[in-house]
Order: structure tokens, then sequence, then C-alpha cells
């Protein structure tokens, strides 16, 4: 069968339903917004959100126009890897919160590079600043992509003039919503993007012949029968050992380095708060990613039990598809609906902890003097400059959406995680390890990723290396070995030692897990750090042994 | 224990016990098992089960577990502060 082209054939509605979502966004970001006068209320609304809302958020932020459209493209390629490799993805905010959340919701920071600033110096702020603009580019130019995507459908356009479209609306919406707009809509946008999904998906089960449609999440084992005759190999692992390990440390640790997940946990009206967000946040994230799940089943199922062939191309819009095919012309507009409003929340995310990074950790920490009001105007600019480079990085898009975000946690992995998380809980953790590792595993990742020099890669698998996997699994640990042994050996260099600044970082530490005195026994174990540089050892000798894949 | 122990071993313990029920796949390519659960192949339907009620009945646990350390620690503070003052007065 030859390749179909997919999409509206009366667009008028999907457009008034996308235009009304966008007006209600607008309302929102400006009722939200009206009292921001100044950078605290910018980007943590002044510490004032409440669980249900901030938990809502945090799911609508972390989840992006990729469970609408990413995902179920990997998992039409990969199949059961990929779910696999999505479920962890959930232990995000639960890990952040746990691990150092609540320590940097006890400093009052506004982003991870606050605390770096603070904990490691200027130095060490400004590189860790830079990587996590890095970070966050790549991460938006993935939603940017997905919205593209979403346009050329909706409207029948080209790639290019949705992309530009898309995109401009969305800057201008999140440069005017600021955090307090964002997360309220962020939390509206979890329901339009749950409803938006699972609904129109339990119609497709429907129409597919499945008795348990009422509850897409869980309810098509009915299916499972035929999919093992259409499918044999749907359910196999496919890789070995490695490959599943390797998942820890460039997903799920990576995930503790981006800054816009984190900066959810900073917007909580106290700690107890912060812990309940924790838990809305895996009841939401968990019924959508399930029903992620199944939209990956349904398409691969569509695809070999009909013999549609869905090109390389259309692949991101499977879901799209699949309403297109199953569902009225109006639902698959609500659907597009749903994924713009996916996109459009972690774009506000990224975008505002762009803009954090840019006008609070770069310039501030360069020019402390400037007035509340000139940081402020900075800190809107700094938003909208982000959006325009993720447009235009936009214009030239790898193969799937989804490569971009992966790419990135382990990024965030390598060059951010190790200096938060040793930073909160190891005082011996100093600046010169910190830029040790921050630049020295940075560059490494970058280096082996195949977008860079395709012949230097970890693993040689395609996917796997340029999801970062196999570049995550050699340099996060790696991060973590060179922090600790660089600033053991320095530590114990008198010349390199300041020791009123070494009194002052054990305050902070001792302050942000609660304490008001400085104890030497707390926070400070050397077989802790000596259990973690083993560790990480081990893991960046397995991960340049062959993986066999 | 004292606070600060506690609050070490809470956090290495929850951490080690998210992380492993995140990753169930993971110990099923080293224990593999056979067979259907809930009309699903195990190894399919487990880790999204362990993914999605695992995780969420840890967050409980450790929202629970993480408020009541807030509390041992400003307890424990208070008490060194009031040490301190105490040796300071003598």
């Amino acid at each position: 069968m030859e390749e179909q082209l997919w999409q509206l054939s009366n667009p008028i509605v999907g457009i008034a339903i996308v235009v009304a979502t966008f007006i209600l966004f607008y309302v929102v970001s400006w009722i939200s917004n009206r009292a921001s006068t100044s950078v605290e209320d910018l980007y943590a609304t002044k510490g004032g959100v409440g669980p249900v809302t901030n938990g809502l958020a945090m799911a609508s932020t972390y989840m992006s126009i990729a469970t609408f459209l990413g995902v179920t493209a990997l998992i039409l390629q990969l199949q059961v890897p990929f779910v696999i490799l999505w479920i962890q993805f959930i232990l995000a905010i639960p890990l952040i919160t746990i691990i150092y959340g609540t320590s940097l919701r006890r400093m009052g920071a506004f982003s991870p590079t606050h605390f770096v600033r603070d904990r490691y110096g200027k130095t060490a702020s400004i590189i860790a600043a830079l990587w996590m603009i890095l970070v966050c580019l790549m991460y938006a130019l993935g939603q940017m992509i997905g919205i593209a995507v979403t346009f050329e459908t909706l409207l029948g356009i080209p790639y290019l003039t949705g992309l530009l479209i898309g995109g401009f609306i969305i800057v201008g919406y999140v440069t005017i919503g600021g955090m307090s707009g964002a997360t309220n809509n962020a939390a509206i946008q979890m329901v339009i993007i749950a409803l938006m999904f699972i609904i129109p998906l339990g119609a497709i089960m429907k129409a597919m012949g499945s008795t348990g449609w009422y509850f897409p999440p869980l309810f098509y084992a009915d299916m499972v029968p035929a999919m093992l005759e259409a499918m044999p190999s749907f359910f196999d692992y496919q890789y070995n050992t490695k490959w599943y390990f390797a998942l820890i440390p460039a997903f799920t640790l990576g995930a503790l380095g981006l800054p816009h997940l984190a900066m959810r946990v900073y917007t909580a009206s106290s700690l107890k708060s912060a812990r309940s967000a924790m838990i809305w946040f895996a009841l939401a994230l968990g019924i959508v990613f399930a029903s992620t799940y199944t939209m990956g089943f349904a398409g691969v199922y569509f695809e070999q039990s009909t013999g549609t062939i869905i090109g390389e191309a259309d692949a991101d819009k499977i879901t799209i598809i699949l309403n297109l095919v199953y569902n009225p012309e109006w639902v698959t507009a609500l659907v597009i609906a749903g994924a713009i409003s996916a996109g459009l929340s972690t774009i506000s995310g990224n975008l505002l902890a762009i803009g954090a990074l840019i006008s609070q950790d770069i310039v501030t920490t360069l020019k402390p003097n400037l007035t509340n009001k000139a940081k402020l105007r900075l800190g809107y600019v700094s938003i909208f400059a982000g959006g325009v480079a993720s447009v235009l990085l936009a214009i030239d898009p790898p193969a799937f959406l989804i490569v971009s975000i992966l790419w990135a946690f382990g990024l965030a992995g390598s060059t951010n995680a190790p200096l938060i998380i040793m930073g909160v809980w190891w005082k011996e953790a100093n600046r010169y390890g910190a830029i040790a590792a921050s630049l020295g595993a940075g560059i490494i990742y970058v280096v082996v990723s195949p977008f860079v020099f395709p012949n230097i890669v970890v693993s040689g698998h395609a996917l796997t290396d340029s999801m970062g996997i196999s570049g995550g699994m050699l340099a996060v640990p790696l991060s973590f070995l060179i922090l600790i042994v660089v600033s053991y050996i320095t530590n114990r260099i008198p010349a390199l030692r300041n020791e009123a600044e070494t009194k002052e970082v054990h305050g902070l530490i001792e302050r942000i897990h609660g304490w008001s005195d400085i104890n030497p026994k707390r926070y400070n174990s050397t077989v802790g750090a000596f259990i973690i540089t083993f560790i990480s050892a081990v893991v960046v000798i397995w991960a340049i042994m062959p993986w066999n894949l | 224990m004292d606070a600060y122990k506690k609050e070490v071993w809470f956090t290495i313990l929850m951490s080690l016990a998210f992380v492993l029920t995140g990753h169930i796949g993971f110990l099923f390519t080293m224990f593999p098992v056979e067979g259907f659960f809930f009309g699903f192949p195990v190894m399919y339907i487990v880790p999204i089960l362990f993914g999605w009620f695992g995780v969420l009945i840890l967050t409980v646990v450790s929202g629970k577990i993480g408020n009541r350390l807030d509390e041992i620690i400003e307890e424990e503070d208070q008490q060194n502060r009031k040490k301190q003052s105490g040796e300071g007065a003598m």
C-alpha cells in the first residue's frame, strides 16, 4: 500500500478549537500574571501554589508534546523496549523532591543554578547555567518540532510555515504569561491533555473491537492474542541487560538535572505541599503514560493488522492518524488541541527556565547591581529570545522529535545533576570539582553524541547513541567521579583552600537541611563518597566495553 | 539514631526503592519470567503497573516520612540550640 497524506480535510473546526484553547490560555496568563512585579513573582510565584495545582502542573510540564506524538512514534519503531524506557520517567519529580527539591525549596532558590552559585561560586554557576540553557533549548526544540507537525496536520500547510506560526504564537503566550500564568495554565492543560488523549483513545479501541474501551490505560488485554498473531515479536525485550541498565544514568539521573522540572518544586507553598504535589504528579502522569502505551500498542496493531505503511516522516503523527481513521474529524481536532496544550506547557517551563538562567544566573551574577525593573525586563527578553532560538533550531529537525528531548536528559545528567546532588549531600564537594565535572563530562557527552562527530560514538547502535543512552551511561557516572576525586584532592591542597568560604558553604548545607548549627560530622561522609566513586568507575568501564546490540 | 542519620538513610533507601520500582524491566532482563498476568505478558504489564501504582504508593509513603523527618530535625535542632545557649550561659 502506498503512503497516505494524513491531515484534516476540513480544518475550520480544528482551527476554531485551537483558537479557543489559546484564548483560554492567554486569559488565564493575563489574569494570573497581572500582579507580577518582581523576578520572584515571575519565576516562583512567591512560592504560593497549592499541591493539586502544582502536582498537575508538574505532570503537564513534564509530559510534553512527546506524550501525544513522539512516544507513540518510537513505540511504533521499537515496540516494548520503548515502553520500558518510558516507564521510568515517572520517577523524576519524586526523586527530585526527596533528593534535593525540599532542600532547595528551604533555601528559597529560583533555579538549580541559584543553588550552584551559592554553593560553588560564580564561575561554576555560569558554566552550569550555559549547559542548562542548551538542555532547555534541546528540550524546547522537540516541542517546537511537535507543534509544527501538529499545525502541519491541522492546517495542511508546510512544516516550516507551521513552525513559524505555531512557534511565535507560543513564544508570545509564554512571554506574556510568566510563571503564574504558566502554572495555572499547566494545570488546566493537564486536564485537557488527559481528556483529549484518553477519551478519543477509548473510541479508537472500541472501533478496533476491544471490550475494555471504557478504561484505555489498562483494559486492552483482549487485543493481546490478535497482536501476538499480527506481530509475534511485539512484547520482546530485544536488547540486553546493559541497555536497560543504561536508562538509569541517562534518563533517571538525567531528569534530576532538568532545571524546568526542579523549578516546579520551588513554586510549592510549603515543604508539605511539595510532597503532596508529588503524589498528584504520580497519579496524573501514571494515567496518561499508561494510555500512551495503549496508543502505541493500538498504532502497531493498526499498522500490522491493516497493512497500512506509516512512513518515518509520519511516525510522529500516529496518534493523530489513528484518530483520523477511527474517529470523526472534530474529535481529531480536539486531540490536536490537546497535543498543542501539551507542547505549550512544556515550552513554558523550558522558556521560563531559560529566562531565569540568563537573567538571574548569568547577567545578575555578573552585574549584581541591576534594578528590580531591569531584571524583570531582562527576564522577559530572555524568555522571548530562548523561544526564537528554539524555533530557529527546529527549522532542520532530527527524524524523530523525541530524540532531541531524550538527548537533553543525558546532558542534564552529565553537567548539572552531580553538582546539585553532591552539593546538597557532601560538604567536601568544591568549586574545582564542580567546574571540572561539569566541563569534562559535558564535553565528553557532546563529543560522543552522533550529532557532533558521527564516528565517535559509544555503542555503535544508531538510536541508542542518538537518544543519549550510551553517552549518558558513560558521562553521568564520569561526572560524579570527576567531582568527587577533584574535590577530595583540591581540598587537601592548602593553597586552594579558603577557610571563610568553606565555613559559609558548610553553613549553607546545614541550613538547607533544616539545621541552624554547623556540625562537621554531618553531610561529610568519606565512605559514602568512596562508594559512589567506586560504583561510578565500574559503570564507566562497563559503558566503554562492547554493547553487543 | 539521630535525625541526621535518619534523613540520610531515608533518602538512600527511598531513592533505591523508587529506582527499582521504575526499572522492573531492567530486573526482568536478569530474571526473565514467562506467563501472563491480567491478560498481558508478565514482563510487559508488571513494569507498567509498578511504574504507576508502585511509584504512587511510594510517593505517599515518602511524603509521610519526609514530613515526619522535618519535625524530627526541627526538634533536634531546637534541643541543640538550647544546649548551646545553656553552655554559653555557664
